[in-house]
């Protein structure tokens, strides 16, 4: 996830879970991931991804409030929606997330959803949307936060009757999947994962997406035609607009008539009406909280925003001042993604807040004289972020975490140097960014698909868990790395050419930030060297073997890619095969 | 799924047949077995639909779609793939009592609806099961298995169709004692009497019938019921009744001429062309040395043309009443529904091949049979009808044989009269849930749903049992 991608949307979600499968994540097979989606997931192509159920940014509900903060700081026109799904007790969850300012929340079913959702879960795992949005519109009326939020469901809503009923349980904009894939020619085969739809749809192989022969128009005539339903209801029920519908569940009354089974099912508690104290419908919009990007960073970079002037500037920091540097990032992408290396340079000398540096594009340098909060560089875009202690710091850096939880999480691009020891869950799904550290907590490169990370000191455990890209140099004097990696999916080995690259960053490191370590490394170079170790995934190397292959036999740029893809396709068909 | 990839490496390849020149020199079976690796490759052509539209039996929009047994087509194309036959045959039998009969004689409902179809081609899901079945008899997986247990009730099952036979079988594997009465002389209905040997080799029905014998069913040909056996003697010995008698009325000509010498219906040409064979004699009625028109373009009509082929004919040309089909899916008649296309028949291919052009006569409406002096035929008088009448199209064919094959309007009467059963206004006996207007007595196939085909035939003879096991135990 850009920063450009961010500022791109109307609305941002952030997926808590999905209700055809919650609690499990996802996954793109290697063979879905051809060049063009490589390039947009910045991955390697040919190279299965992974999206781990948990976020690794949100263990809480505070991190939630983080993230939706960082994200309006990313693009403050965009809607920020957090998707739950149908479960007992989603009610509470989404009254925080109300709290935590999210505009709207979305409450989504078990049925519907891809035919890539296991069929386990499917049927075991979600509940009917039904239960999760009374449960939701009613908490949220009790606690008088329904008129700040939108709520919106979704779940294999077909027809303007499960519209009219979704209003008249508390929804307020509805969201529809199946319905319209079966418009544009969806006949269920629940292949979306192998890559063989024989309707063009989910696929990406060029062949089969010729046999599409959907049209945006069926999608608009079926939208029609359940809005014209709704209508038809609305006017059977005598309500003029949806907004009075909302929420009225004395407009909807269990059938008598069900036979068996059915019969003895009580829905008088999705049924409850409670009096709104506040509005029973969004009303009101969440408030703004305006940063330190607000209040100084935008007017003091206001040169170099409109005329790419370089500038200076050196602020105090505190660690209230979270997502430091986002908007300003935002306001250099939005008007045309990144200015020239080094066009903003700003220091700061404190305790930075949460997610310093989120989404920072290129172009813009972040130097802080102190130590970070959680999430620093989270999502970097291609800036540059040093951290180190003041000058007049006292303690060793090496053995002293100096920045917090999550650093550059998911970041795409840009550089970092860490004087100091980053806690847990460094770079876990980075895709891009070239850091040097100094020690590493727990969890480190896990689910990372791309970039460079240098560890010039301990990590914790579980390091490399579920990589599938990039490549970790970890320096183990002690010898005992191996013991803390997870070598699931990694090789690991010594530095094979002549380590080069790891000692341009080193150096950069030095000149950045005084490293004590990284000086040792540097006059120690020779020896040090083979103490060493390379983490690479196996996926990755055998693509990036593949692409070798391709341009020494002449193909260049995307052609030695595709070249590479159907390579690694063919070997993995026969691989399936024994 | 076999190989998810299947379907974009291997192209569709129908079963393959003898050609026409070799094939018309007999009365053997024209289609043959496929090659093992083929089979494989065609097998791995199916996707393994998480919608399997191909065993669907079901009708969408007023036509059906997908096979009326719902066989466990994936699974045993997957089998198949795998090279698991004898699963795969397991597998089949499950839903399936006759795959030796469908395979051969069945339209292939499931292929019209068959997912590959939609933007490519479907699978050769018939050869797939022909391949099963024919391995199953020939490795000695199918044998005779009496039921351990008996449970004194006595059924009748009056017909020995494909209805009946399904009927009969699984209500003996259920322990019942079934008595099957047929009035021809040998049993299968119109299995046996009815769709040539060319296309389902009579040997094949008469070893079902050995193996159902084996297994306890006691047969009793050139019995009537009503006629050689009393109803009320029926309605004594038996604890339940299953009628299975077809729909055997045929839809008649009422022209001038119709009562001519050498005019006879489509299936008692074609029972005395079977019966001719099996007892090695000349048949009661030939088309050897003469001009043949048959009236009627479906697949009784293809049956007859093939037939008069290889009896030697002059000349054979088919009147049909109704325009050409069109040669893709129209728009009314969509994907998983069956396509209604023209689709020459084998015999029309014969007889391209024998005379050089299609023999097939579209929107003819028969307005006299014209005869000689003696009253035999002499020609066929046919007006082209169509959009429009067409004035002056009136057109004269030379015949000396004329067959009727129009069809059939519902079932014979007088059995169904004599027990007292309701009927409805196509005079087919309604059967909600297999059970009649009289307790004890059920229906099943064409006598229920008038003519139509033999895998509809079996799934019905199945579930007649079934409903008729629930009456005798109670259940
Ligand atoms: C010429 C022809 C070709 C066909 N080809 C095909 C084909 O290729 N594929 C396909 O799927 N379908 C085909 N059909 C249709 C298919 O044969 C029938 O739908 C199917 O046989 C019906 O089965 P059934 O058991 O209900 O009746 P039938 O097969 O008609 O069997 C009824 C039996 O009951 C007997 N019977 C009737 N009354 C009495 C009585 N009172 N006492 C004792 N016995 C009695 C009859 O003699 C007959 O043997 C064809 C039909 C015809 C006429
Ligand atoms: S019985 Fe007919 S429809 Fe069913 S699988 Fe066989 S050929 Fe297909
Ligand atoms: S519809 Fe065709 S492709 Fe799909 S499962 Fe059936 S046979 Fe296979």
């Amino acid at each position: 996830m850009t920063g450009e991608y961010l500022v791109q949307a109307q609305e941002i979600q952030i997926k808590i879970a999905q209700g055809a499968k919650p609690g499990e994540g996802g996954q793109l097979p290697g063979r879905k991931v051809y060049p063009w989606i490589a390039k947009v997931r910045h991955s390697i192509p040919g190279v299965e991804l992974i999206s781990p159920p948990p976020h690794h940014d949100i263990y809480s509900i505070e991190d939630l409030a983080q993230l939706i903060y960082d994200l309006k700081k990313a693009n403050p026109q965009a809607r920020i929606s957090v998707k739950l799904v149908s479960a007992a007790g989603v009610g509470t969850i989404a009254a925080g997330v109300a709290k935590g300012k999210a505009d709207v929340i979305l409450i989504s079913g078990y049925d519907g959803g891809t035919g890539a959702s296991p069929r386990t879960s499917i049927r075991h795992a979600g509940l009917p949307w039904e239960l999760g949005l009374a449960e939701t519109h009613q908490t949220l009326v009790l606690n008088n936060l329904r008129d700040r939020v939108v709520l919106e469901t979704d779940g294999k809503l077909l027809t303007g009757r499960d519209v009219a009923i979704a209003a008249l349980l508390g929804a307020q904009e509805f969201g529809f999947a199946t319905a319209p894939l079966i418009a544009l020619g969806c006949v269920m085969m629940r292949v979306c994962n192998l890559d063989t739809c024989p309707v063009g749809i989910a696929t990406q192989n060029p062949k089969l997406r010729q046999r599409f022969r959907g049209d945006p128009q069926y999608v608009q005539n079926l939208m029609q035609f359940i809005a014209m339903e709704m209508r038809e209801i609305m006017a059977q029920l005598g309500v003029r607009t949806v907004s009075e519908m909302i929420g009225r569940t004395d407009l909807l009354q269990q059938r008598p008539d069900l036979p068996g089974k059915a019969k003895g099912v009580d829905l008088q508690r999705l049924l409850s009406q409670i009096r709104p104290a506040a509005g029973h419908y969004c009303q009101v919009s969440q408030p703004g909280e305006p940063g330190l990007d607000e209040r100084r960073l935008l007017d003091l970079c206001r040169p170099a925003l409109e005329r790419g002037e370089q500038i200076k500037v050196m602020l105090p920091i505190r660690n209230t001042d979270r997502a430091v540097g986002t908007g300003l990032g935002s306001a250099i992408t939005r008007r045309g993604s990144s200015l020239p290396d080094d066009t903003i340079q700003l220091e700061f000398v404190g305790s930075a807040g949460q997610s310093f540096a989120a989404f920072v594009p290129g172009g813009v340098t972040m130097k802080l004289f102190g130590d970070a909060n959680d999430y620093l560089g989270k999502g970097l875009s291609g800036g540059r972020v040093i951290v180190r202690p003041p000058a007049k710091a006292t303690f060793v850096a090496e053995e002293n975490i100096i920045v917090g939880n999550v650093a550059f999480y998911g970041a795409t691009g840009g550089e970092a140097f860490i004087r100091g020891v980053a806690g847990e869950r460094f770079c876990v799904r980075n895709s891009g960014v070239r850091v040097v550290v100094e020690g590493v907590g727990d969890h480190g490169c896990e689910y990372m698909t791309g970039g460079l990370v240098v560890v010039l000191g301990p990590t914790g455990r579980n390091f490399a868990a579920g990589m599938s890209g990039g490549i970790a140099y970890v320096l183990d004097e002690e010898g005992n790395f191996a013991r803390r990696c997870n070598q699931a999916l990694v090789d690991l080995g010594p530095i094979t050419d002549d380590g080069e690259q790891v000692r341009e960053l080193v150096q950069k490191h030095v000149q950045a930030t005084d490293s004590q370590v990284g000086k040792r490394v540097l006059e120690n170079w020779h020896e040090l060297l083979p103490r060493f170790v390379r983490v690479i995934p196996r996926d990755y190397r055998r693509m990036l073997d593949a692409i070798n292959k391709a341009q020494a036999g002449g193909l260049s740029g995307d052609q030695a890619l595709m070249a590479a893809f159907t390579a690694n396709f063919r070997d993995a068909a026969h691989l399936d095969a024994s | 799924m076999g190989k998810p990839t299947g379907y974009l490496e291997y192209q569709r390849r129908p079963s393959p047949c003898r050609p026409p020149q070799a094939r018309l020199g007999d009365w053997r079976e024209f289609c043959l077995p496929m090659p093992d690796q083929e089979l494989r490759e065609q097998a791995a052509r199916c996707m393994d639909c998480g919608v399997p539209f191909c065993h669907g039996g079901v009708v969408f929009g007023g036509a059906p779609a997908g096979c009326p047994l719902h066989n466990l087509i994936p699974e045993w194309n997957d089998m198949v793939y795998r090279g698991f036959w004898r699963e795969a045959y397991q597998r089949l039998t499950i839903t399936n009592d006759f795959p030796e009969f469908t395979s051969r004689v069945c339209p292939a409902l499931c292929e019209g609806s068959c997912t590959g179809g939609l933007y490519g081609e479907a699978v050769t899901i018939q050869a797939i099961e022909r391949a099963i079945s024919e391995r199953a008899f020939a490795s000695g997986w199918v044998w005779c298995e009496p039921p351990v247990h008996r449970t004194r009730k006595r059924v009748a099952v009056v017909g020995s169709g494909p209805a009946g036979l399904a009927c009969a079988n699984q209500l003996n594997q259920l322990g019942h004692s079934v008595t099957v009465f047929e009035q021809a002389d040998r049993p299968g209905g119109l299995l046996m009497y009815g769709i040539p040997n060319m296309k389902l080799d009579k040997a094949f029905v008469l070893r079902r019938v050995r193996l159902m014998r084996e297994q306890g069913v006691v047969f009793q040909t050139n019995t009537r019921v009503g006629d050689d056996y009393p109803v009320k003697l029926l309605e004594r010995e038996f604890d339940a009744i299953v009628l299975a008698c077809g729909a055997r009325q045929p839809r008649e000509l009422s022209v001038p001429g119709r009562e001519a010498q050498g005019v006879h219906l489509a299936v008692d040409y074609l029972t005395a062309s079977t019966k001719a064979i099996l007892a090695g004699a000349t048949p009661a009625i030939s088309a050897r040395g003469l001009h043949v028109v048959v009236i009627g373009g479906g697949d009784t009509g293809t049956d007859c043309v093939a037939t008069c082929l290889r009896q030697g004919c002059r000349s054979v040309i088919q009147l049909e009443i109704m325009p050409a089909r069109p040669k893709v899916r129209s728009p009314e008649n969509p994907w998983p529904q069956w396509p209604q296309l023209d689709r020459p028949g084998y015999g029309q291919t014969e007889a391209v091949r024998v005379f050089g052009q299609d023999q097939r006569h579209f929107c003819q409406q028969t307005q006299a049979i014209l005869t000689d002096g003696d009253g035999n035929v002499r020609a066929v008088q046919s007006v082209q009808v169509g959009p429009r009448p067409m004035a002056g199209s009136v057109q004269e064919w030379p015949a000396d044989l004329v067959l009727l094959a129009m069809g059939f309007s519902g079932p014979e009467s007088r059995l169904l009269d004599q027990l007292g059963l309701a009927r409805d206004q196509r005079g087919n006996v309604p059967a909600e849930f297999f059970a009649t207007s009289l307790p004890g007595v059920f229906a099943a196939g064409d006598v229920k749903r008038g003519q139509s085909l033999v895998a509809w035939a079996i799934a019905e003879g199945r579930a007649a049992a079934q409903a008729c096991h629930r009456y005798l135990t109670g259940e």
